[in-house]
């Protein structure tokens, strides 16, 4: 059994890293095959109604991340995204549909959104770029692989461009603050003096990326060949 | 020898304009030849290059551009390293990033990591292939970028703005693979107006003026004189009396729970001009962020006004500006910009708006006021975000590096403009950058950070 689990875990760690170069076709089958099973997953957490049901979801998504080797504590920032969306749901429900009532919803909402999210940031984490790009490109033109892909990557820039608006912002005398939030005639400061900003710039970084991918010669040829990996 | 590039009167005018963003260009660069052209903020250097390279929108163009060796695939063999390194890195691990470039030349997959390993050498950067883009200081990433470019064996590398994201160390590393690619025939153009930091490697240099024209140039060091922006604010009576900042034993952690810098004394007192110098990555931002109270310090104490930052309490006592100001601008005209922290600041009527007039003129751009700040210049969008700032009449002035990559005149009207408010209204600056020689003089107080660590200051 315990040879079993350990054969089991060999291969599914596969998925993590492949570097073959004789086996790449496999390995883009591996990729897709681990794409297509946390997308199950993550349909599977919409699904689920009860509470066994989340509580197994809960435990096959750590138990991937125990499989991938991915460190709960790199985790962090989801966390506090789950934190701050429960207390938001719960809140509303609690105001929606009373104190007892509402907790209940509003934790089961909560936690139902959470592990249709985690199956993704799994994905994302721990599969090599090239690996996505390679895959991707199997299925789609690969440069809608390479957009989706880049996507991903680019997420923490924006998230670093988000946080210096922010602050330069609440200093200017933006209402943007999370106690100024609580009232809510400031939050048309959130959208003109936070989100607009960040919707122009997502675009001019979107340039600027495009502009850097065919500096390198991209999408001057019809296909194009996959690093192996090393 | 045949040029690698030819440039006869070239002209080009972006799509749905009829100016010219830049006029009658010529230039031959020979192998092995590196050429700089300057010029202001917005004079068409990126504009140039891009002709170059053959990424240009089809727009109004005359006059041509030859010796460029089209390759079979459409491409050209020329390399074009824009100026933000964290924008062009597009891979997660070093290997893949520079295969980036063979995988669009339908290189065969199992010759690229000799090449990959062969470009890393030529610029120095010892990681193995595998390792995270996003562990690299921005020296290592600009050279990363170079060797992703070099893998693609170009005969001419175009460089826009190397100087303005790097610190003196990173360029120092930069200028030695430059020379030693030089020797072996590679031809180099380099957009720069900031040159003086380049000479050893400068064969020959250009101009571009803010129309668009080009002539040949010559070195031009920095006129600027420090001490013709008065004397320091710590002269004034009394300036000293009264902390605005004191940190003791300040020490902030990163997510893993290093320290980003630990064990950090500093004392500034109101009407004082403060810099802090440091590379890339040595923590200066984070500093200025804990300043401002929007990163918790995880040992020692940090005060200001003498009290414990708090975002909310510091509102129109602290001014802030971070690295790419003109991101912040969202009104539809420039005056409205400027209005927007005094309406929130209480101020209404005839007395906001002749604060905003006094802050645009103030900043020389009086005669913008009608205008979108969305379609301005790259530099008169900086002065915009400067004087949103100003208006509110700060007493601190927390400056991020937000003026790099402006030219030379636009940073000193900067100076002289954040000299007289220091002189006139005693404000307190703290201004983190990572090239020393540019404001030398000016600071009361110069703080040198390395490693998370202040290592020397001078006062």
């Amino acid at each position: 059994m315990r040879i079993r689990l350990r054969q089991l875990f060999g291969f599914l760690r596969r998925f993590k890293d492949w570097p073959g170069t004789e086996h790449r076709r496999a390995g883009s089958i591996a990729v897709g095959a681990k794409l297509l099973g946390l997308m199950a997953l993550s349909f599977l957490a919409f699904g689920s109604r009860t509470t066994t049901g989340l509580l197994w979801l809960t435990v096959i998504n750590l138990a991937l991340l125990l499989v991938f080797r991915y460190g709960f504590i790199f985790l962090r920032r989801e966390i506090k995204v789950f934190l701050w969306q429960t207390a938001i749901i719960v809140s509303l429900y609690m105001l929606r549909f009373g104190w007892i009532d509402g907790f209940k919803q509003g934790a089961m909402i909560s936690w139902q959104l959470s592990l249709a999210y985690m199956p993704g940031v799994i994905f994302i984490k721990t599969t090599p770029q090239p690996r996505i790009v390679e895959t991707f490109s199997a299925v789609a033109p690969y440069r809608a692989a390479f957009v989706m892909a880049t996507c991903f990557k680019f997420i923490p820039l924006i998230l670093t461009e988000i946080r210096n608006i922010y602050e330069g912002q609440v200093f200017r005398g933006a209402k943007i603050l999370r106690r100024d939030l609580l009232n809510p005639c400031n939050w048309p400061d959130l959208v003109f003096c936070l989100a607009l900003p960040v919707i122009i710039r997502s675009m001019n970084l979107a340039g600027e990326i495009t502009l850097a991918a065919k500096a390198r010669n991209f999408g001057f040829k019809k296909k194009r060949t996959c690093w192996p990996g090393i | 020898m045949d040029p690698v590039v030819r440039i006869k009167n070239y002209s080009y005018a972006y799509p749905d304009t009829t100016k010219f963003a830049i006029r009658n260009i010529n230039l031959d660069i020979e192998p092995g030849q590196c050429h700089c052209v300057s010029g202001p903020t917005g004079s068409g250097k990126t504009t140039l290059g891009l002709a170059i390279k053959g990424l240009l929108p089809p727009g109004n163009e005359e006059g041509r551009i030859t010796g460029v060796c089209a390759t079979d695939d459409g491409g050209t063999d020329i390399g074009i390293v824009l100026q933000n390194p964290e924008i062009q890195i597009l891979a997660s691990s070093i290997g893949a990033e520079i295969a980036f470039g063979l995988e669009n030349l339908c290189v065969d997959p199992a010759t690229m990591p000799t090449k990959v390993r062969e470009a890393l050498d030529a610029v120095g950067l010892d990681r193995p292939m595998e390792y995270e883009t996003a562990s690299l200081s921005m020296g290592q990433k600009y050279r990363l970028i170079l060797a992703s470019h070099l893998v693609m064996n170009p005969r001419l590398l175009i460089l826009d703005e190397p100087a303005g994201q790097m610190d003196p160390d990173g360029l120092k590393k930069l200028l030695k693979v430059i020379q030693a690619l030089k020797n072996t025939g590679m031809s180099f153009l380099l957009f720069e107006h900031n040159p003086e930091f380049l000479t050893e490697i400068i064969d020959a240099y250009w101009h571009l003026d803010s129309e668009g024209y080009f002539r040949a140039g010559c070195l031009k060091m920095s006129d600027y004189d420090p001490s013709m922006s008065g004397s320091p604010g710590r002269g004034k009576p009394g300036a000293t009396d009264r902390k605005v900042v004191s940190a003791r034993k300040l020490t902030v952690s990163g997510a893993d729970g290093s320290p980003i810098f630990s064990d950090l004394f500093l004392k500034v007192a109101k009407g004082q001009r403060v810099t802090v110098y440091g590379p890339n990555g040595a923590g200066k931002t984070t500093l200025l962020r804990c300043l401002a109270g929007f990163v918790q310090a995880s040992a020692g104490d940090v005060m200001i006004f003498g009290k414990k930052p708090i975002p909310g309490n510091l509102r129109g006592r602290v001014g802030c500006l971070f690295q790419n100001p003109q991101q912040q601008l969202f009104e539809n005209t420039v005056y409205d910009e400027v209005a927007f922290p005094l309406k929130r600041f209480g101020k209404k009527g005839t007395a906001m708006a002749s604060k905003v007039d006094e802050t645009l003129n103030m900043c020389e751009i009086g005669d913008l006021a009608g205008f979108s700040p969305h379609k301005l210049s790259y530099g008169q969008k900086h002065l915009v975000a400067l004087a949103s700032v100003l208006a509110a009449d700060p007493e601190l002035l927390l400056l991020d590096d937000p003026f790099a990559g402006l030219d030379q005149s636009r940073c000193e009207l900067i100076l002289n403009l954040l000299s007289r408010l220091n002189q006139d209204k005693d404000l307190t600056v703290i201004w983190a950058c990572h090239h020393p020689q540019m404001f030398s003089g000016w600071a009361d107080l110069e703080f040198f950070m390395e490693r998370g660590k202040i290592v020397a200051h001078s006062s």
